[in-house]
């Protein structure tokens, strides 16, 4: 099941390789023994690769969640509630029986459902579906990622630190709130007086008033490209792009680590030797705290 | 110039991490991708070894990157409330080194996830 992604055009491969295409023990004629559902707002051309599609409201994908749990757990929902979401009894039914019928089902959700009106909350409320209907079956939800290693970021700062994004150190140990501490929040209130950007590209595609923030403030860019966070910047530096000429490691989507080999020779620095030239920078200065003592120590 | 043939090499363009591409590289160009996709062969293929930007930039003009390195240390730790953010389109270890630094300068730390 998808919702809110369109990967015949974002992830072409998914299909094929990862979700509906590939022969297993269990299910031995590939897509043949899979359904697939699509859930979106308009008619991508995911839809061709799906048996069900159902087009939801714009903005109401939280509802829609909320209804599918309601009626899972047998609560009564009104028609005119479940009309609003754009939808039908039959077809919502239909679905849930599919759902409880399967013997595995995986929910992979896209940034229709988490950047849209209601964002994490749309992302919590199909969490919630996904592991309610553990009392029927075996299922799993997994966010569609979009850029090359951002799944990595998730497990490098849960392995670390014990959050997965959106951290404060600014106590000396690590605290964790979305909102409070996330990029585009910070930006926005302009909280933050130096920020430094490494693969990614906030000046493309973050809201207007966080990009002024960040062309107030000395912004530091490490990219294999000189992007328009780079224009901005009071300091670029080019980097290697990683796993074309600079080696290491990336997670996959659902969190399997993989070697990246390099295949042309870079000109220029990898990521991580410019990162420790700047550590090794850092280490020389007097620490923020008065005493440093109490602070936590380096973890690496 | 001595072409290598690379199997199985991995594709950070998307959150599919694909390992089973083969690249026929050049040293200097990837000249083929096979198996990968519209968009990983775009990734694979813009990509080279010339030098089409300055090592660093600063203020917009190009700088040595010793001296960028330092600024930016300089930055960082002169400010209040240093922010740490991106980390897709790197590698693990660089990320590592993220969260490092992030904590020696007391400062925030955060991904793409949050957006």
């Amino acid at each position: 099941m998808y919702w809110g992604g369109n990967p015949a055009e974002c992830h072409p491969r998914h299909f094929t390789k990862y979700a509906l295409m590939p022969k297993s023990k269990f299910l031995p004629n590939g897509r043949k023994d899979r359904t697939v559902v699509l859930v979106d707002i308009r008619e991508t051309k995911s839809v061709k690769a799906a048996d069900l599609f159902l087009q939801v409201r714009p903005g109401k994908d939280f509802e829609l969640l909320t209804i599918l749990r309601a009626l899972l757990k047998g609560h009564d929902v009104g028609d005119r509630e479940i009309a609003q979401t754009g939808l039908d009894r039959a077809v919502l039914e239909d679905l849930l029986s599919r759902m409880k019928a399967s013997k595995f089902g995986a929910i992979f959700f896209g940034m229709g459902l988490s950047m849209t009106r209601g964002k994490h909350m749309n992302s919590a409320a199909l969490l919630t579906l996904a592991a309610e209907l553990n009392s029927f079956t075996k299922f799993v939800a997994m966010p569609m990622r979009g850029h090359g290693n951002v799944t990595g970021a998730d497990v490098i700062m849960r392995w670390q630190t014990g959050y997965p994004f959106g951290i404060s150190f600014n106590r000396g140990y690590p605290r964790y709130n979305p909102g409070e501490f996330s990029t585009v929040d910070v930006l926005v209130r302009g909280d933050t007086d130096c920020a430094f950007i490494i693969g990614a590209d906030p000046g493309a595609t973050m809201p207007r008033p966080a990009i002024e923030h960040l062309a107030r403030i000395p912004t530091i860019v490490l990219d294999p490209h000189v992007t328009h966070t780079s224009r901005i910047a009071k300091v670029h530096i080019t980097t290697a792009p990683a796993g074309i000429a600079a080696p290491g490691t990336a997670y996959r989507m659902d969190e399997i680590p993989l070697p990246l080999s390099p295949a042309i020779d870079s000109p220029y620095p990898t990521d991580e030797q410019v990162i420790k030239q700047i550590r090794a920078h850092l280490e020389q200065k007097p620490n923020w705290l008065p005493d440093s003592q109490q602070t936590l120590a380096s973890q690496v | 110039m001595e072409l290598k043939i690379i199997d199985h090499a991995t594709c950070t363009f998307c959150g599919c991490v694909c390992d089973d591409i083969q690249l026929h590289s050049d040293g200097q160009r990837i000249h083929k991708a096979e198996k990968a996709c519209v968009l990983g062969k775009a990734w694979f293929l813009n990509h080279s070894a010339e030098k089409h930007y300055p090592d660093a930039l600063i203020d917009g003009e190009p700088a040595k990157l010793a001296d960028a390195i330092s600024l930016a240390a300089e930055l960082l730790h002169a400010a209040d409330m240093p922010l740490v953010y991106g980390m897709s389109n790197t590698t693990c270890e660089a990320q590592k080194q993220c969260v490092a630094m992030a904590d020696h300068l007391g400062g925030l730390l955060d991904s793409h996830t949050s957006l």
